[in-house]
């Protein structure tokens, strides 16, 4: 097996775009990322494009071989992944194996949506339709309504409040107004989405006990990255990020089929999988993106990816320790709460922000200090398939 | 007249884990061969929510949404006969019925529905 680098990284603002077609997202982000890695009019060997929905969103399908055409990459190889909002994670899994392997040199990988092209009603069924379509899906039940259940459950277990949810839900928004690739550009106010008697018309319930802001939006967006053997990376003007280790595991359909049905057995399993092969700990990352659809799962992964002990995730999210200087920087990028969460572009965006973060080109406020290494968790269904990776910064 | 509650679940012949929804091989031991078995009793609330979203095909203004497991361990999720969560906690006794849970294509589409007991 090779050593596999990210060499180009770009992304397009997410957030609501009605004048770019899905294709056109996945054009320019693509060019961005080849162009970051100074392809010039090169090709590459493959592409790999991570979306779910343009089949029932867009009424089309094929979309790699569509893009394929329109950035004449002909006659690369080129191949569409679907894995619910993991798929941009499965995509740079699929590049990632495939330049690993020896099989391929000069990989792209996009990922992207186009959730806004439908009204808020046919986008909430669309994502519900990763639910079990006989025991679930029937009765209305929505990823935000299996959040809502997974939190109460958490609650109970592990004493998480409101008040540590409103923590991740601020930090993560104050970081996305610095990010001008986030949908959400501006920070929120505590006193008035929590404190003061106007909060429950500004924050109301969406899915008991989670509130509005403990969602992430519903977006457009796409985000690339172009990968190749670590050995051709070195020639390259820009530091390569190496793609150190990856993980992926999955977990039963329906919650309630779980032993515990807190317990995120895939994250911790996807998450030790990928250390193991970097050889790192927890302890070595500098900086992590986490796929925090709901603030909830920002906290119960950087418990399950071994940052914090069962139970002490909420209270360190409340203390600053995952904040921007803080002990663990999580979501600097503003996570899909801010960022957005057009769901097959997030795998592939978390990879782009934490190779910004390695090569140390962000502008002071959001640069982690000589950052090293980064972790990635992408999290699809409702935690029956995750992905993670760990990516690590290499010295010309 | 009651209808019947139309769920099935399977209940593994080798280690006797119980199943719903159906599976091919056994999430405890990996045998394939299950006793078909009906939800018997009550059930105890396990968790629920109420959503303000919904999705496509629900035009009500909320959902009580929750996951509950019967007398003799089959769990499943159903809509909940409430107004609000303020009425329910975890634990409690909820009497299962078979009922209309949407309107699909101008039909009525069968479910689970949870009623709280005091
Ligand atoms: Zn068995």
């Amino acid at each position: 097996m090779r050593d596999v680098a990210v060499i180009g990284a770009g992304m397009i603002p997410f957030g609501r775009r009605d004048e770019d077609t899905l294709m056109d997202m996945l054009s320019f982000a693509s060019l961005k990322a080849m162009d970051d890695a100074g392809l010039g009019d090169k090709s590459v060997d493959a592409v790999y494009v991570g979306n779910m929905g343009a089949g029932m969103l867009q009424r089309q399908s094929a979309i790699a071989s569509s893009l394929a055409d329109r950035l004449n990459l002909l006659p690369a190889a080129a191949d569409t992944v679907e894995n619910g909002p993991a798929s941009g994670g499965s995509a740079v899994k699929n590049g990632l194996l495939a330049v690993a392997s020896g099989y391929y040199d000069y990989v792209l990988v996009v990922g992207g949506e186009k959730m806004r092209e439908v009204t808020g009603w046919r986008a909430t069924d669309f994502v519900a339709t990763m639910t079990h379509p006989q025991a679930e899906y029937p009765y209305g039940i929505t990823l935000p309504g299996m959040a809502g259940m997974f939190t109460r459950l958490y609650m109970e277990k592990y004493g998480v409040t409101r008040e540590h949810l409103l923590a991740v839900s601020l930090k993560n928004q104050e970081m996305g107004a610095l990010n001008p690739f986030a949908h959400v550009e501006m920070a929120l106010d505590r006193d008035g989405i929590f404190d003061s008697p106007h909060a429950i018309v500004n924050n109301p319930v969406s899915a008991d006990p989670l509130h509005l802001y403990d969602l992430c939006p519903v977006s457009d967006g796409a985000a690339a990255i172009v990968i190749c053997p670590l050995d051709m990376a070195k020639k390259l003007s820009k530091p390569p990020v190496l793609i150190a280790g990856f993980g992926q595991a999955t977990d039963t359909h329906t919650l309630q089929e779980r032993d515990d049905p807190t317990d995120l057995k895939a994250v911790t399993l996807a998450t030790q999988q990928a250390f193991e092969r970097a050889k790192l700990k927890p302890s070595d990352i500098s900086v992590a993106e986490l796929h925090d659809a709901f603030t909830i799962l920002e906290i119960a992964e950087s418990e399950h990816v071994g940052f914090f002990k069962k139970g002490e995730g909420g209270k360190a999210a409340a203390a600053g320790k995952t904040r921007f200087g803080g002990q663990i920087p999580i979501n600097v990028s503003g996570g899909l709460k801010a960022r957005g969460h057009p769901v097959g572009a997030t795998g592939v965006a978390q990879i782009v922000d934490i190779t910004f973060q390695l090569r140390h080109e962000l502008p002071k406020n959001r640069q982690v200090k000589n950052a090293q290494t980064g972790l990635t968790v992408n999290f699809g269904g409702f935690g029956n398939n995750v992905l993670a990776f760990v990516l690590k910064r290499v010295e010309q | 007249m009651k209808k019947e509650i139309a769920i099935t679940a399977f209940k593994c012949k080798k280690c006797g884990r119980i199943h719903y929804p159906y599976h091919d091989r056994c999430l405890g031991c990996k045998h394939r061969e299950f006793d078909k078995i009906k939800p018997e009793g009550n059930a105890k609330l396990l968790t629920y929510t109420v959503i303000f979203n919904l999705p496509w095909g629900f035009d009500q203004r909320f959902l009580v949404i929750g996951v509950a497991e019967f007398e003799n361990h089959v769990k499943a999720m159903g809509q909940i006969k409430a107004d609000s969560v303020d009425q329910l906690k975890v634990g409690m006794t909820v009497i299962p019925s078979w009922e209309p849970v949407r309107v699909q294509y101008g039909e009525d589409v069968y479910g689970l529905k949870f009623e709280p007991v005091e």
